[in-house]
């Protein structure tokens, strides 16, 4: 049974090694619409690419700023079910995270069969199985927003394969919100140990006005990452003023004849 | 006569060296050299002096050309912005480090070479900038060696090696003019190959092993070889001459992503 805050508010931790499936098992619960969802991810601030992918693929989820927290947790409506997503940066047995009245779920490779996830838990839910780093050798977190700047596509693809083949340092794990010009914008998610990167389109509007004016962005965990050549990799791939309006002027001009085309068959 | 072919060495002194001793294991008569010595690696003058000191034929290279003439290719050139700018890198780094002997000798460079009824060019009969991909369009890759003349024609540039056969070449031509009944003519077109030599000092297809291309002119047989050599030498080399470290963590890897080898049907405008 779930603790809660109130009788009628209930909090889920959710926590777990990088790219264990943390995310990916509370999304299965955002598109219940039979309570009032909340999201957070304490200690990513506002540029994090999970929050920003609920975000964009669950609109009905309200997300909530890390800071205040006791004042915000006060202020839920009934029947407010909220979920919490703990990055393995953060320490379990800290008092402000010890002390939440929550349900605590760990989402752990199933080949882990003891850790400090196993003790803090009150669930332990099969995750992707991983090799989990040690607890003396964590790895780091690089992340870098990327809001406004608009990829040519294999770029992107040639950086991705780098930077996940260990090219500027091991990485274990990858996310990543790109913007793309012909005005989408995907997901990108990359964990260490399985199969290949996954691209996933965003549900949300082409961009074709300029730069996007909404979240983009990367995180990295890794040991040992070249945090400099990154971010000028990243730039190098990034289109100019000029090609991003280039490339939206086409795909308005694209969009517009198969518009014509479609109302020339329907006429 | 069994002839030995290489091609797109790009500077790597290890690889070239390592290739010329399995061709001379091989007991190979004649090497032809089908270009690019330089761009990307960190030897471009010594690869150059040791196929000059040899009196190995060679035709000239898109980098070859580049480095002669400035770069001047056409939007076919990198399959990325990434690639292109890293490519403009290498460029620069090349022109500054190339002695001027070696300039001059990459300007006396043919496009071609023939010997009897073989053919050999860097990209294609038409540009050193063109790629003869495997899946070209037929039709296209026949005539690409029709106008070479040649039963054979030789090529690189693609990093890739292969042997494409083209076989059973039966041209109808009609021509109808005013006045005059309509001529129909058969032309039946014997079988004509295209071999690719792959990369001495830059593969591209998966691993780091050197690639090149053995031809015996008497049986036509022909056998592509593939050539592992310290390729980690050439890595470290590369970081120790100041080049980006990416280009040595893809050769490490045949992942050299120097042109555009993607679009079998794009014709260079260069």
């Amino acid at each position: 049974m779930k603790q809660t805050l109130t009788n009628s508010i209930a909090l889920i931790a959710v926590a777990g090694p990088p790219g264990s499936g943390k995310t990916t098992w509370i999304t299965q619960f955002l598109r219940d619409p039979q309570r009032p969802l909340f999201y957070c991810c304490p200690g990513m601030g506002s540029g994090s690419v999970d929050q920003a992918q609920i975000a964009y693929r669950f609109p009905g989820v309200h997300l909530l700023p890390e800071h205040q927290t006791p004042q915000i947790f006060a202020d839920l409506p009934a029947q407010a079910l909220v979920y919490l997503e703990l990055g393995f940066h953060l320490d379990l047995t800290s008092p402000s995270l010890a002390s939440l009245p929550c349900q605590r779920v760990a989402v752990l490779p199933a080949g882990l069969k003891e850790s400090d996830w196993h003790d803090w838990a009150d669930e332990v839910i099969p995750g992707n199985d991983l090799t989990v780093p040690a607890p003396n050798n964590l790895p780091e977190l690089w992340r870098s927003p990327l809001t406004g700047q608009v990829f040519d596509a294999p770029s992107l693809d040639e950086l991705l394969i780098e930077l996940t083949g260990g090219a500027y340092g091991q990485v274990q794990r990858v996310k990543g919100i790109f913007e793309l010009p012909d005005g989408r914008a995907f997901l990108v998610d990359f964990a260490e140990g399985l199969p290949g990167i996954a691209y996933t389109e965003l549900n949300i509007p082409r961009w074709l006005e300029g730069r996007p004016d909404r979240f983009s962005g990367i995180e990295v965990v890794g040991w040992n990452l070249e945090r400099a050549t990154i971010a000028q990799t990243l730039l190098a791939g990034c289109l100019s003023e000029g090609a991003i309006a280039h490339h939206q002027e086409q795909y308005k001009s694209l969009i517009s004849s198969e518009t014509d085309q479609a109302e020339t068959i329907l006429a | 006569m069994k002839l030995a072919v290489i091609s797109c060495i790009h500077g790597n002194y290890e690889a070239l060296n390592t290739v010329l001793a399995d061709i001379d294991a091989q007991q190979a008569e004649q090497i032809y050299c089908l270009g690019d010595l330089v761009g990307y690696g960190p030897h471009p003058n010594a690869v150059v002096e040791l196929i000059r000191s040899l009196d190995i034929p060679t035709c000239q290279g898109c980098w070859d050309e580049d480095i002669v003439e400035g770069l001047n290719a056409c939007e076919c050139s990198y399959p990325s912005q990434l690639a292109e700018k890293r490519g403009h890198i290498a460029h620069e780094w090349t022109n500054n480090v190339i002695h001027p002997e070696v300039r001059e000798y990459l300007a006396t460079l043919p496009m071609t070479l023939r010997l009897d009824n073989l053919c050999f060019v860097h990209g294609s009969p038409h540009s050193q900038h063109e790629y003869l991909l495997p899946s070209m369009d037929g039709f296209t890759a026949l005539e690409r060696v029709l106008s070479a003349n040649a039963e054979v024609l030789f090529c690189g540039h693609t990093h890739v090696p292969y042997v494409r056969n083209l076989e059973d070449g039966n041209l109808g031509i009609r021509v109808q003019q005013p006045g005059q009944d309509e001529s129909i003519a058969q032309v039946q077109i014997p079988l004509k190959r295209i071999i690719n030599a792959g990369s001495v000092g830059e593969p591209r297809h998966g691993r780091p092993n050197a690639t090149y291309v053995l031809y015996d002119t008497d049986t036509a047989q022909v056998s592509l070889r593939e050539v592992p050599y310290n390729y980690q030498k050439t890595c470290a080399d590369i970081i120790a001459k100041g080049l980006p470290p990416i280009f040595a963590w893809r050769l490490a890897r045949g992942m050299e992503f120097a042109e555009r080898a993607d679009d079998p049907s794009h014709v260079c405008q260069r």
